[in-house]
């Protein structure tokens, strides 16, 4: 069995270089033509940013709309789009400019945000390197996730999903590659079942921990 | 005062540091140099007071040069910092040829270094120049904007862009603050040091003192705000909600700060503070000298509710350091202290002097929500404002631009 190589991630966040939005029919247009990295970053990478245990939308679209657009409404549609249940990047930007246009075309004005308010489109780049921490059975899982930096934690059950094989976070897929007579289910289906996206990082670190444990306690 | 990395395990657990110190594996003996303009005062001083020494122990090269100036040159660099924060200022051709002089002069003396380097940090507009001095450079070379440049009086930016624009990055601390430019532009925010003087825990016999100094009651409600006297931090406002929670609750006022016997403005400011206040023997108008750290850190320890109620503000490091002690902050709904003050979590953003008032009145009626405010408040700092957060941004920095790989995932 190869060990499961635990890996550490930093992010870094850079400025996309499209203007900010200040209305609704601006933030269409930015979301229409960025590159998919700043997608992702106002989507899947605000989890890496300090947050609290009960934010209301996990994306940075739904929250300016909430709170400088004053469009309640728009921010709950937006509010529910799970970017891990698209396909690909470019899916998402279809729903969220479905989400965007159904808005604009029940609206008899464009809502505006005040100066200073303005929306700004940012991406980020991911370190990504070598703990030297190495685990060997599935059981040693919780323990091992217990130990890890917030990075690692993002690293290997979100970001992962971008990466091949798609869809898959890095615990799922050793799980998977190293399953002899099906002995790991059990895990692969109590990771299967965590709501994650709506989940903060530590949130998601403690249900991780939480039916990762219960599975050897079972035992 | 160098304090070792270990000092903070107790603050940010043993995995923050294991990742600093591998991330600093992947850097060891890389030649970095940063460059400012002054040794002692000031917030860039500060952090890398600590950046540099802790660099050096995580296996970098690391090293810390300061440019010198005359005093006209500080004249003139006053002047352009002003300028890139909206003043309308008016800089002679001859006051940009002594900027010019001063960096020639300067570049001279730390050419050697400068050339070896492998990342060069030059922070803020004081030492810009030297990157087109330097010609013969071979490293990746960096301009740290720690002020905010959002709205920039044109003509001082249009110079300083010339010379900014040649570097391979630049930094700022939020994006709200950032021009255009044609290099990548990162996104730092700034950060506290837990074991600073100003942040430090302090014994109760140090913050009893203090207490008895400046004859706070420690019996009753105590609203602090810790700022310059500047119209833009709104002390004439904080003193009207003061006495709009009066009516109903016998609470104290500090309005401390320093900076107002130099500055004619903020002179001004602090005169019309003093005939808001009248003769309030609850209210406590401080002018402290620029080295009251401790008085600042026990002010901000005893306070019952911290407010920032600015009209205007940068990062708001002072709501960082009330939010460190575990105190629910009130602030002004503008610049990064949005970043830091979410409703209900860390404290109340608020707009008005009623605003405040209102959220002071409902805080002192539910100390659970104190209590609980301050609780997230410091969980949120150790989290996202504390040194080693914004070292482990810098050194993340120095990899990609080392890697000069503008993707979205590098492998070191």
């Amino acid at each position: 069995m190869t060990p499961f190589v635990v890996k550490d991630c930093a992010l870094l966040t850079r400025m996309s270089g499209l203007p900010p939005a200040i209305n609704l029919r601006e933030l269409r247009e930015r979301i229409a033509v960025c590159v998919e990295n700043v997608l992702f970053h106002h989507f899947c990478e605000t989890t890496l940013r300090g947050t609290f245990d009960n934010p209301d939308y996990r994306n940075d679209f739904a929250v300016w709309a909430k709170l400088y657009l004053g469009d309640r409404v728009l921010a709950e549609r937006l509010g529910i789009l799970d970017p891990y249940e698209y396909s690909s990047l470019g899916e998402l930007r279809a729903a969220t400019l479905e989400v965007i246009d159904e808005r604009l075309g029940e609206s008899t004005t464009i809502p505006w945000a005040r100066p200073g308010d303005e929306i700004y489109f940012m991406e980020a780049t991911t370190v990504v390197f070598d703990t030297g921490i190495r685990i060997s059975h599935p059981g040693e899982f919780a323990a091992a996730i217990g130990a890890m930096t917030g990075g690692s934690v993002y690293y290997h059950f979100l970001e992962a999903r971008r990466r091949s094989p798609f869809g898959k976070d890095d615990f799922t897929a050793w799980l998977l590659e190293n399953d002899e007579g099906g002995k790991n289910r059990p895990y692969i289906e109590a990771l299967a079942r965590i709501d994650f996206y709506f989940h903060t990082l530590p949130h998601l670190r403690r249900e991780l921990i939480k039916v990762l444990s219960a599975l050897e306690d079972t035992k | 005062m160098n304090v070792p990395l270990s000092a903070y395990e107790g603050i940010v657990g043993p995995a923050v540091l294991r990742e600093l110190r591998q991330l600093g594996e992947k850097l060891a003996g890389t030649r970095v140099v940063h460059v400012n303009s002054t040794r002692e005062g000031g917030g860039v001083a500060e952090i890398l007071e600590w950046m540099t020494p802790i660099m050096k122990e995580l296996g970098l090269n690391a090293s810390w040069e300061v440019i010198n100036g005359t005093p006209r040159f500080f004249d003139i660099t006053k002047a352009i910092h002003n300028g890139l924060q909206g003043a309308h200022v008016e800089i002679p051709v001859k006051g940009w040829k002594t900027y010019e002089d001063v960096n020639a002069r300067n570049f001279k003396r730390l050419r050697p270094i400068l050339e070896a380097a492998d990342i060069v940090f030059i922070h803020d507009p004081q030492p810009a120049d030297l990157l087109r001095l330097c010609t013969r450079r071979k490293g990746k070379w960096i301009w740290r904007a720690h002020i905010d440049i959002s709205r920039p009086f044109r003509p001082v930016w249009k110079v300083l862009r010339s010379l900014v624009e040649p570097y391979d990055a630049s930094i700022f601390s939020m994006a709200q603050f950032a021009q255009p430019l044609p290099h990548p532009q990162f996104l730092v925010p700034p950060s506290i040091d837990p074991l600073s003087e100003k942040n430090r825990d302090l014994p109760s016999v140090e913050i009893e003192a203090v207490q008895s100094e400046y004859g706070l009651d420690p019996s009753r409600p105590l609203l602090v705000q810790i700022s310059r006297f500047d119209r833009f931090k709104d002390p004439v406002g904080v003193v009207a909600a003061y006495h709009m929670v009066r009516k109903v609750a016998k609470v104290q006022l500090v309005l401390a700060g320093g900076g107002a016997t130099d500055d004619p403005e903020g002179k001004a400011v602090l005169e019309d503070v003093m005939e808001a206040a009248g003769n309030d023997p609850d209210i406590h108008v401080l002018l402290l000298p620029p080295d009251s750290h401790k008085t600042v850190n026990a002010l901000q320890r005893m306070a019952t509710i911290i407010l920032q109620k600015s009209t205007r503000e940068g990062f708001g490091l002072t709501v960082t350091e009330g939010m460190w002690k575990g105190k629910p902050v009130i602030g002004g709904d503008v610049g990064g202290i949005r970043l830091q003050v979410v409703n209900h979590h860390t404290g109340f953003l608020v707009n008005t002097p009623e605003g405040a008032a209102h959220r002071i009145r409902y805080l002192l009626h539910h100390q659970e929500g104190i209590d609980r405010m301050g609780t997230t408040a410091r969980e949120f700092v150790r989290e996202n404002f504390l040194l080693t957060r914004h070292l482990r941004e810098y050194l993340t920095l120095m990899l990609v631009t080392l890697h000069s790989n503008r993707g979205n995932l590098v492998e070191v």
